[in-house]
């Protein structure tokens, strides 16, 4: 199922390794186990606890602990032998302080804010409350008045003649959410693109750990305003999970009606933000006006568009009337003729096809080392979909296909997005006719308090494998550590592997190709160390002018 | 408030510079979905534009965070006068559920002045369109001493 306990002393999932030895116990583990689901740490006594969670792309997970002393905790990098490492590792280095030695950046930080001082206490130690972090970070923010100058990102080995190194971001007509990218041109060819996220971080899996259970569930739904349901919904897969509760089947089948529902609107969504995005604004409006039909099915059935608050421990918040089923069957037959009609023209119209096909390339094998998951690693023929190998909800009771394309570029995954959509729309219809009866509204919300353990849960967002771990201690009315990995995150490296070779024209549809979510990669912040050499230099005051307002 | 024309807050056809503060990115979508069809604010000449220098009024989603802080001064001093703030959502508004969060400082009203609260999690593009239509027709009052200014009641 789609909630696992993490059960230590069963050793054919969980091995405990010595820091020492973990390059080679992964270097083993990766030839049957290739797919890296994430790293999560803990802040646990005096050690911090790091989980290396594999997947083998059937559902089966490997995981790998390693215990380091709090201290001067430091362990070898793993991003030599998968690309993708190295992004959760900064995530790690930045929130409990950790070093990983060979790392690509040494001295670059991921996460925090520009005005977090060197010497402050990592945020995600338990020895420091948000009060003493609210405090720090208050006193530096009165000293100095934030720099509107845009950092660029890491150092630069090019030398100035041939190079142009042109700030991305973060506020950029192309980019709906703020978010940094130092582009390194050579003419108009890209040879580089870092990322530097980080702008929308609000510290969320440290809030988690001051709110209770019920809480925090309203809190992650609020991680990215786009698959809110399905942050909630794996949040409350880990929380059931830890805590022994199993809701009925009508809730089953009612949280899946709705998670389905959100994916056929972020489908829709990102199709027709494509065609803004290559200037066919007819698309755009098309397709976003046919979303408004499911938006509207969505306010019907959780009174709210966007954060639905439709879940809850042990069921869901309202029960739905056969009416409203009767009405959604409708509406999505509605919807399947118009999307069908939508999607049969513009798919077809050449100019689009011409602007995207064979842009932003990458194979397999480039999307396995980065760790990508959803549409993205589809695209490429791999058919890993977290609903078909670690079954949750209602889905091992509907049928549908995993969408495959043969080869990852812009035009390859919006087909896949396409056809996804229509076995959405299948699934909606098998739930409706199978709708079982029953009251899946729990008695009473859950106040509870947790017992010891450790559980995760994955889900399939529209964007890809989402993966939670949630750590309890008895005793305690809030969650001791939640771990979120968001799909952006891995597939944000391979955005900017398959960026380079392409011209800055290209910029806009390949970043945007992954169906980014900044919101949700930047609970934890990155931060590049500015002291660190640049060898291009660039005037302070270009990137304002350059970044800002002006469309490239 | 009294209307008088000669008080207008902003120009007929609002064009709009869209912020995001650090936002979750659900009212953002809000505010990009009132552009399309089925609100359509663009009927009453508002437009999102790419430029602050363009704009009329900063459309502002989401908590502002420590990291954004220096672009969101940045944009607002590029914005032409007279120049409103348009907080949509409960985050901008007044920090919502990330209140209290270490890289949080919280709504926009504790950095800029002169704005107009928009609550909701987020707000319907409905809500967003009817105030956008206020602005067209002159229907909001200007800002009291304080700072802030509040719709007034229909
Ligand atoms: S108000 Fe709600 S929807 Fe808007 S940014 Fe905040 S959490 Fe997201």
């Amino acid at each position: 199922m789609g909630a696992v306990s993490l059960k230590r002393n069963d050793s054919s999932s969980v091995l405990t390794v010595f820091p020492e030895s973990l390059p080679e116990t992964v270097r083993a583990v990766i030839s049957s186990y290739p797919h890296l689901v994430g790293i999560t740490a803990t802040h646990v006594a005096n050690s911090i606890e790091l989980i290396y969670s594999f997947d083998n792309w059937k559902g089966e997970m490997k995981h790998l602990l390693v215990s380091l002393p709090e201290k001067g905790a430091a362990v070898e990098s793993i991003s030599s032998q998968i690309r993708g490492a190295y992004i959760y590792e900064m995530e790690i280095r930045d929130m409990f302080g950790v070093s990983f030695i060979g790392h690509p950046l040494p001295n670059a930080k991921l996460l925090l804010p520009e005005s977090y001082p060197q010497g402050a206490p990592p945020p995600l130690l338990k020895t420091v409350s948000l009060e003493q972090l609210m405090q720090i970070l208050n006193e530096v923010q009165m000293q100095e008045p934030p720099s509107s100058v845009i950092p660029i990102t890491g150092s630069s080995r090019y030398s100035v003649e041939s190079i142009v190194i042109l700030p991305f971001g973060p506020y950029h007509p192309a980019l709906k959410e703020p978010e940094h990218f130092a582009i390194a041109l050579e003419g108009e060819k890209i040879v580089e693109a870092r990322p530097r996220i980080g702008y929308v971080h609000r510290g969320i899996e440290k809030l988690a750990e001051t709110r209770s259970f019920l809480q925090t569930l309203f809190l992650v739904e609020r991680v990215c305003g786009i698959c809110s349901f399905h942050h909630s919904w794996t949040y409350t897969l880990a929380v059931e999970n830890l805590l022994g509760i199993s809701p009925n089947k009508k809730a089953e089948f009612l949280r899946t009606l709705v998670a389905e529902l959100e994916r056929i609107h972020s489908h829709s969504l990102w199709i027709g933000l494509l065609g803004y995005w290559v200037g066919f604004d007819s698309m755009f409006m098309w397709l976003w006006s046919a979303r408004e039909r499911i938006m509207k099915l969505l306010e019907m059935i959780a009174g709210n568009r966007v954060n639905k608050s439709f879940i809850t421990i042990g069921g869901v918040r309202y029960d739905v009337s056969d009416e409203k089923l009767k009405v959604v069957k409708r509406e999505i037959s509605e919807f399947e003729k118009e999307f069908r009609r939508i999607t049969e023209e513009v798919m077809s119209y050449g100019p689009l096809e011409e602007r995207t096909r064979g842009i932003g390339i990458y194979h397999a094998d480039t999307a396995i080392s980065s760790g990508a998951v959803g549409p993205v690693l589809r695209a490429t023929g791999v058919p890993y979909d977290i609903r078909k190998v670690e079954p949750y909800g209602a889905y091992p009771e509907v049928s549908f296909d995993v969408v495959t394309g043969n080869r990852g570029d812009v035009l390859t995954i919006a087909e896949v997005r396409v056809k996804e959509t229509f076995e959405s729309i299948g699934i909606i219809q098998q739930l409706v006719e199978k709708m079982p009866s029953g009251n899946p509204v729990p008695s009473a919300f859950f106040m509870g308090t947790s017992k010891d353990g450790e559980a995760f849960a994955r889900t399939e967002p529209p964007r890809g494998e989402l993966y939670y771990y949630i750590r309890g201690k008895v005793g305690m009315r809030n969650p001791y550590r939640v771990k979120i990995r968001t799909p952006t995150l891995p597939n944000l490296v391979l955005a900017s592997e398959a960026i380079k070779g392409y011209t800055l024209s290209d910029v806009p549809l390949i970043l945007t190709m992954i169906d980014p979510c900044f919101s949700c990669e930047d609970r934890a912040i990155v931060y590049i160390n500015r002291k660190e050499p640049f060898i291009v230099k660039l005037p302070r005051a270009a990137p304002q002018g350059i970044g800002l307002g002006c469309s490239l | 408030m009294e209307k008088n024309s000669s008080l207008r807050l902003v120009r007929r056809s609002p064009w709009l510079f869209h912020f995001n503060s650090g936002g979750c990115n659900g009212c953002d979508i809000e505010v990009v979905a009132s552009l399309t069809p089925k609100y359509d604010v663009e009927r009453l000449g508002a437009i999102l534009t790419s430029s602050p220098k363009h704009a009329d009024i900063l459309v502002v989603t989401g908590p502002v965070t420590r990291q954004t802080l220096g672009s969101l001064r940045m944009i607002y001093d590029q914005i032409p006068e007279p120049k409103v703030v348009l907080a949509i959502g409960t985050c901008a508004c007044s920090g919502g559920v990330f209140r209290g969060g270490y890289n949080v400082i919280g709504g926009v009203d504790k950095v800029l002045k002169n704005v107009i609260c928009i609550p909701g999690c987020p707000p319907n593009p409905r809500m967003i369109y009817s105030i956008i239509k206020k602005f067209y027709e002159n229907q909001l009052g200007g800002a009291d001493e304080n700072g802030s200014s509040k719709p007034e009641k229909e």
